[in-house]
């Protein structure tokens, strides 16, 4: 079965094409990750995904329904969760608030105003599994802007599950972690059941090849190359564009 | 010892319960008894001190909760205040049962057909939207001769409302314990829904809109729904203010009475439920002893007091009382045990 499937998707801004004929289809189940170097649209990808944009042209599918103009919130009702590149949290709120915000957003009590949002006993147990599974049930009480940028990163990845989604777009989730904190996320990836179809955009080869079955590379908003881990390590054109851009980029780190 | 101390408060709930309901409970003997002592002007005072707190509670739900800011939140002020007036005025309908229920319901439909627009932007877009919404009712209350008494602008002379209790008549006493009574229940309901899921997301849109969107929430909904909410708090607030002041001019449409509640809860802690209590306990009060002194430089020392606030105290009045309790609290707690 298909999780989601992407017809000839294009957006442009002003004159600049952030996305060119983008076609591909995610099977249920399956572990894809876009790779690509910095502006090569991937961002702009999980936007249109994730519908916070709207494509210039093309058609987005999920689980067969057509969502190219269906609203983000109503995306996360159909089966997705969405986590973002740069940490967007409730940092004036405790963390164990905020994943009663994201536990809430899918059940129709986020519109339940005389109840205590502390009185969902159910919810509480969820939350409880959720942030000890990520080592956070201890700072529970803490406003999240107190948390540590890797803990940051950890409740940014757990909040996106919160909705139990079919469908997981995680950007870049690894963004800014030491290596052994990225190995934490790799690990809370690797461990999701089966059936969370998980689509990835990562730039941290540990991560990209730890949780990978398949990967696609964008290209100035093209797709140059989908396929396994294996074929695209092989891909001569991946090794040319991509490998020689990253080199530039560590070039210009260490200056 | 600090172990010690946690299990003493773990053993006695009932202290800890005790020191955190503290502020609450003293500020409600105070409200209860001291206006009963005081002398007869600052009880009016005090009554409109009251009247004021339900009007900036109303604003600190779309400001401090979910981070609209409004220049405009007079408009259901005064569509309240307006709807009782005219009530009294044309129709001789001096009811209370009648009248409140009126007001709160022209208040909360005026802010369901403001919403849309204003609701279409954020940020200073959503202050200036807001801002010509309450000017347009201020010129509408000013030009359609309906809506004043023949020979001025707006409608005076009004009365205090019937209860329907036969030999019941109204002392300023009386009076206040009724809006006070009025007041709790506010105060309770509001409390009920920001500690609610509702409310958490209220304060989800206000530090990340974007991820209640991804989270699931219609953020726009829950927007407009706070909206139609603190308009009709708003409402209750003018409709109260029109029985106590017994009169009602276009100007409570306009800026200058929008400013008064988001002056209150800036300076008492946006985002707290005590906050603009406190702030409309200072801003009234200095109002009047401002008055007594100088009554023409009265904008100019509120507006030094916000200057002064904004600069020394971040946050709001609230926050620094409450970490002060805190403080002591703590240090008692720990003498104790």
């Amino acid at each position: 079965m298909e999780a989601l499937r992407v017809e000839g998707l294009s957006k442009d801004f002003g004159g600049v094409h952030a996305l060119s004929d983008v076609s591909f289809s995610v099977k249920a189940g399956e572990r894809l990750v876009i790779i690509g170097p910095n502006g090569a649209g991937k961002t702009t990808l999980f936007n249109l995904i994730n519908g916070q944009l709207r494509p210039t042209s093309g058609r987005i599918y999920f689980f067969g329904q057509d969502i190219t103009t269906v609203a983000t919130h109503r995306r996360t009702q159909l089966g997705q969760g969405r986590s973002f590149q740069t940490i967007s949290l409730f940092p004036n709120i405790t963390v164990i608030d905020n994943t009663l915000i994201a536990l809430h957003g899918t059940k129709r009590s986020r519109f339940q105003m005389f109840r205590s949002t502390k009185e969902y006993k159910h919810l509480l147990a969820s939350a409880r599994e959720m942030l000890t599974a990520v080592a956070l049930w201890e700072k529970r009480d803490d406003l999240v802007q107190a948390l540590g940028y890797g803990e940051q990163r950890r409740l940014e990845v757990t909040l996106s599950l919160a909705s139990e989604p079919k469908l997981l777009l995680l950007d870049e989730p690894s963004s800014g972690l030491t290596s052994a904190e990225s190995a934490d996320i790799t690990d809370m990836i690797r461990n999701l059941g089966k059936d969370i179809t998980v689509l990835l955009v990562a730039h941290d080869i540990d991560l990209v090849f730890g949780v990978a079955e398949r990967i696609i590379v964008l290209h100035y908003g093209q797709v140059i190359a989908d396929g396994t881990p294996g074929e695209i390590e092989a891909d001569p054109r991946v090794k040319e564009i991509y490998m020689g851009i990253e080199e530039n980029e560590g070039n210009a780190t260490a200056s | 010892m600090g172990i010690a101390r946690l299990k003493e408060t773990i053993k006695q709930p009932w202290r800890e319960q005790l020191i955190r309901f503290a502020p609450y409970i003293v500020g409600g003997v105070i409200l209860i008894l001291l206006p009963a002592v005081l002398p007869l002007y600052l009880r009016s005072i005090w009554t409109k001190f009251v009247i004021f707190a339900i009007f900036a509670m109303s604003y600190d739900l779309i400001y401090g909760y979910t981070g609209l800011l409004s220049l405009g939140h007079a408009a259901y002020f005064g569509a309240g205040g307006y709807a009782a007036a005219v009530l009294m005025f044309h129709y001789g309908i001096d009811l209370l049962w009648i009248g409140v229920p009126f007001g709160i319901l022209i208040a909360a439909l005026t802010a369901a057909a403001f919403g849309p627009i204003a609701l279409r932007v954020s940020g200073m877009y959503f202050l200036l939207i807001t801002f010509a919404l309450g000017q347009l009712l201020y010129s509408i209350a000013w030009n359609v001769k309906w809506l004043s008494k023949p020979g001025m602008q707006g409608i005076a002379g009004l009365s205090r409302p019937e209860l329907g209790i036969p030999g019941f008549s109204w002392s300023t006493i009386s009076f206040y314990y009724f809006v006070l009574v009025i007041f709790l229940i506010c105060f309770f309901l509001i409390y009920r829904i920001t500690n609610s899921p509702f409310g958490y997301a209220l304060r989800g849109i206000r530090e990340a809109e974007p991820r209640m969107r991804s989270l699931g929430y219609n953020t726009w909904l829950h927007k407009y729904i706070v909206y139609i909410i603190s308009g009709a708090f708003a409402g209750l607030a003018g409709i109260l203010f029109v029985y106590y002041n017994n009169m009602i001019v276009p100007a409570h449409l306009a800026v200058g009475t929008s400013f008064l509640p988001m002056v209150m809860v800036i300076i008492g802690g946006s985002g707290t439920l005590l906050g603009p209590v406190i702030g409309s306990l200072v801003v009234i009060f200095v109002e009047y002893f401002a008055s007594l002194f100088t009554p023409e430089r009265w904008p100019l020392i509120l507006g030094a007091i916000f200057v002064i606030a904004i600069m020394y105290a971040r946050g709001g009045i609230s926050i620094h009382l409450s970490r002060l309790w805190k403080r002591i609290s703590y240090r008692y707690g720990s003498i104790k045990s």
